[in-house]
């Protein structure tokens, strides 16, 4: 146990862990893909290292089928294509992005929520020393530089450096928008920590909330998005808006995924046979976004946020992927990267019956859903209804039960009172 | 109005002269044992309007149906086609292209899945652009006989007897090719008859028609070639209200798909079970077969894929990879290849990929497992939903052949028998041999060369709930978490966190 916590006592001892944790991964990828046909590389990788090669040769990235992410992406892992062991250069940058992102978070609790080193140290690494984590960013998948991204953009906010923010909002919406949900909090929380009198005017408080530091990170972040799109937008013309907005607001994939519209969408878009009617609530899983943006985006940053504002991220987060019509285990990364903040005094932890028993009911739903897919991809049953639908059902209301509890620990205030609040 | 009708004989010991008869101005053949290719070449202007106007509207247009039964193929006739119906063609330029579609729904039956032909077909890849005989737009469906095509030509073209009788007689053939071009301004439909219509031999009299309908019959035994790249032919030809008596003749030609020496090579085509959504194709040959029959041959794999069937091209640029799979590499791809559409918004056919497979190595091949197995691991598109579990769908066996540098490939079409427009040869230069490796039957439960594979999809007996459901859930979870954020859970909290507090 001395040894323990006398691991977690040193930040040096963490972050080489962290790092050492990384390098072992990459080596074993290299060696992996050297000598197997199965490959540890993520498939993802080769979309971004082709369409990194069609930059090279002065190219669109969105020669290469499936790259649906900002050119800006390619052209950072323009050193990919030169020869060699330049290849993994990709997976080196997310992997130090990761260990900035955890580094960040450790600030984080550190310096914003009043931690102590040792306790800071553990909860960072339930992010620096994930196997989780390091597997998905040496694999080569790029959700470890948004957590860099977004965890640069709490930093900001919370160290009040405004046009900074602004720059990181912008920029994190445009590579992968659905960051967008921060701008609410973000602005809401950014008040200027007097009271407003409650007999002052509708419009004395109206001129009370757009403060310069409102208008400072709307202005940045708006000029950082718009600014990179018209830029990208010249430079690739209309692929850029198709592939990195578009296809996301209309795909159609109904590939089986966690989301709880997935059967419903598979079963409405596809063709009627003729003459035979299926009653049908005339498409509502068309309306799909209204409680999904309404909780994520307006709701919980409404309410919450200027309680604790990286609590509020999270359920912000989570919300959106749970009520999402598209949901991959890679999602959940998004929302994991903001549960060191919450964590430290949330019942969760104060309780561990509670904590443990959601965290097994959250593993459950997983593996139950997993059990049905793997029944339909590699055995060839039809496991759609009732296997995997119900399955994501469960794990829906298993992910709606948590949100439950993780909101109303914000409401308490569990949070602000496990540190010194600003 | 011209004919052509060529009976190779399999066993130049079983023919003798005699079983050949003229008389008058017909021919009679007595117990011939032999494969039998008949070519019709009509004008334009003698057929009905209606499928003039059709024709005219296309620069060049080939069709070639295979029968999914196997069948032996006899020299010069080993060119092979997946079974099914393709369509290969070039639209004039600068015009507006005709409704292909419906002439394929009209002639080769409504269940062809053809919406719109700019939408349906896909473009030709083209590797060699020397070979410019190429067409530039490809189509292909499944589709198991030819009866509608008798049908059509029965009704439809038919003028005597003796046509419908030939019309009728498409039903046995192995392949048959319909081919015109804007150039020559007709139609050439090409039947080929692997064997005799019963117990193998043809027992038939071909009679003279007309001055107009002039009839060549030819019966020709393959003999030993005395050029490595030539094919030799001797026998008889007859020209029906011409020659008295079959005239003997002999003559040898360059041939651009050359019979294979090894006459036990042969190759199966199979689905690993269960197939799931990934299903692995694939080929076996018996491996002390598959020597290349000279230096400078590769084994190929040609395959034709409908649109529910695909497969992931960057899955296939690892060295590593492509050799846990026995292949060398994917020379081509065309087509549909989106890599996540489900099959009810894929408009295209299908796509055509061209393998190169590796073969064993010759010092394993004394020692090695009798078997050699290539894998072609493929994916499966969503199907609609359906009342039942799961849908059938076939997927054709792939061509398999040697392809081989030829000294002389622009001499290969002066050959009488030359069969282009298969979809394959565009990928390779002018100067190419094709030695085919045939098939030989399998199939599941078909006995064919077709392979039908169970695909799961959403089975709507069992999803009555789910609309309701879902949308139900939705809603519930939306309110309490609403209620959760704005309602009176935080008084019960309050006495939760203290009920912790006490227990602490």
């Amino acid at each position: 146990m001395a040894a323990f916590s006398s691991f977690f006592s040193s930040s040096r001892t963490v972050l080489s862990a962290a790092i050492a944790l990384r390098a072992t991964f990459l080596l074993y990828g290299l060696f992996q893909d050297a000598y197997s046909p199965i490959k540890y590389t993520d498939i993802d990788y080769f979309v971004f290292t082709d369409a990194a090669r069609f930059i090279a040769r002065g190219q669109s990235p969105y020669a290469r089928d499936t790259y649906r992410y900002t050119p800006l992406l390619a052209w950072l892992l323009y050193p990919t294509t030169w020869s060699g062991l330049w290849f993994s250069f990709g997976k080196v940058l997310f992997a130090v992005g990761d260990i900035i992102a955890g580094w960040m978070m450790f600030r984080i609790l550190r310096v914003h929520q009043g931690l102590s080193q040792e306790r800071a140290l553990k909860y960072a690494s339930i992010w620096l020393l994930n196997p989780m984590v390091a597997t998905i960013s040496t694999r080569g998948s790029s959700e470890g530089l948004l957590g860099v991204f977004v965890t640069a953009l709490l930093w900001a906010v919370l160290s009040r450096r405004i046009l900074l923010t602004g720059f990181l909002l912008g920029f994190a919406v445009h590579f992968k928008i659905y960051p967008f949900i921060y701008a609410a909090s973000i602005v809401w929380w950014l008040d200027d920590g007097s009271k407003s009198s409650p007999s002052a005017s509708p419009v004395a408080r109206a001129m009370k909330f757009i403060n310069p530091q409102r208008i400072g990170v709307a202005v940045s972040s708006f000029l950082t998005f718009m600014g990179l799109n018209v830029i990208m937008y010249i430079a690739y013309g209309w692929p850029f808006l198709e592939h990195s907005y578009f296809y996301h607001l209309v795909r159609i994939d109904h590939r089986h995924n966690f989301s709880p519209y997935n059967t419903l969408l598979y079963m409405n878009s596809s063709p009627k046979v003729p003459g035979e009617n299926h009653a049908s609530f005339s498409e509502l899983e068309r309306m799909a976004f209204i409680p999904q943006i309404l909780l994520s985006a307006i709701i919980i940053p409404l309410m919450l946020a200027k309680k604790d504002l990286s609590s509020t991220m999270l359920a912000q987060t989570w919300v959106f992927v749970t009520f999402n019509k598209v949901c991959t285990s890679q999602y959940f990364l998004w929302y994991i990267m903001f549960l060191p903040y919450y964590l430290p005094g949330s019942i969760l932890m104060r309780s561990p019956r509670v904590g443990v028993s959601l965290l097994v009911l959250w593993i459950v739903g997983q593996a139950g859903w997993l059990q049905q897919g793997f029944q339909l991809e590699f055995n060839g049953e039809s496991t759609f209804v009732p296997g995997l639908w119900a399955w994501s059902i469960i794990f829906f209301i298993i992910n709606c039960s948590i949100l439950g509890v993780v909101i109303r620990d914000i409401r308490e205030g569990k949070a602000a009172s496990r540190g010194v609040k600003k | 109005m011209k004919q052509r009708i060529t009976y190779i004989v399999q066993d130049p010991d079983s023919f003798s002269p005699e079983q050949l008869v003229v008389k008058g101005s017909s021919l009679t053949l007595n117990r011939v044992q032999a494969a039998k290719e008949q070519r019709i070449t009509v004008g334009l202007d003698e057929l009905p309007s209606e499928l003039k106007k059709a024709f005219e509207q296309w620069h060049e247009l080939h069709i070639r149906w295979a029968s999914s039964s196997p069948y032996p193929a006899t020299p010069p006739f080993t060119s092979r086609v997946t079974p099914g119906l393709h369509v290969f063609f070039t639209p004039h330029k600068d015009q507006p292209e005709g409704d292909l579609c419906r002439l394929l729904h009209s002639v080769f039956g409504s269940e062809l899945k053809c919406a719109s032909m700019s939408e349906a077909s896909t473009k030709m890849p083209i590797l060699s652009e020397r070979f410019s005989m190429s067409t530039t737009s490809q189509y292909y469906s499944h589709l198991e006989s030819l009866s509608t095509l008798v049908g059509f030509i029965q009704h439809k073209v038919c003028k005597s007897k003796a046509c419908r009788q030939a019309a009728e007689a498409l039903l046995s053939a192995a392949y048959v090719d319909i081919d015109y071009d804007a150039i020559s301004h007709a139609l050439v439909l090409n039947a080929f008859g692997a064997t005799g219509p019963t117990t193998g031999y043809w027992d038939e009299t071909i009679s003279f028609e007309s001055e107009a309908h002039s009839t060549e019959v030819g019966v020709l035994t393959h003999e030993k070639n005395p050029d490595p790249e030539d094919i030799g032919f001797g026998g008889f030809l007859t020209v029906l209200g011409q020659d008295q008596a079959p005239k003997p003749t002999r003559f040898q030609t360059p041939t651009r798909h050359y019979p294979l020496s090894s006459a036990a090579a042969n190759y199966k085509t199979s689905f690993a079970h269960p197939t799931g959504l990934h299903p692995t194709l694939s080929l076996a040959f018996p491996s002390s077969h598959l020597t290349p029959p000279d230096s400078t041959c590769k084994l190929h794999a040609y395959f034709t894929l409908p649109s529910y069937v695909f497969l992931d091209k960057y899955q296939f640029n690892d060295a590593l990879y492509l050799a846990s799979h026995n292949l060398k590499r994917l020379r081509s791809i065309a087509g549909a290849t989106d890599l996540e559409a489900p099959d009810w918004v894929t408009s295209q056919w299908g796509s055509a990929a061209l393998f190169e497979l590796a073969i064993p190595k010759s010092s394993e091949t004394q020692n090695a497992q009798p078997e050699w197995n290539v894998t072609i691991p493929l994916h499966l598109r969503y199907l609609p939903a359906a009342d039942n579990s799961h849908t059938a769908v076939p997927v054709p066996w792939p061509v398999v052949f040697w392809a081989c540098r030829a000294e002389q490939g622009t001499k290969m079409s002066v050959n009488p028998f030359d069969r282009l427009h298969l979809g394959y040869e565009a990928l390779f230069g002018p100067k190419t041999r094709f030695m085919h490796i045939p098939p030989i039957g399998g199939g599941n439960g078909t006995g064919g060369l077709v392979e039908w594979i169970n695909v799961p999809v959403l089975d709507l007996r069992k999803s009555q709930w789910v609309e309701l459901g879902t949308i139900g859930t939705v809603i519930v979870a939306f309110l309490g978490l609403c209620w959760a954020i704005f309602g009176g859970g935080k008084g019960k909290a309050k006495k939760e966190s203290a009920k912790q507090k006490k227990k602490q």
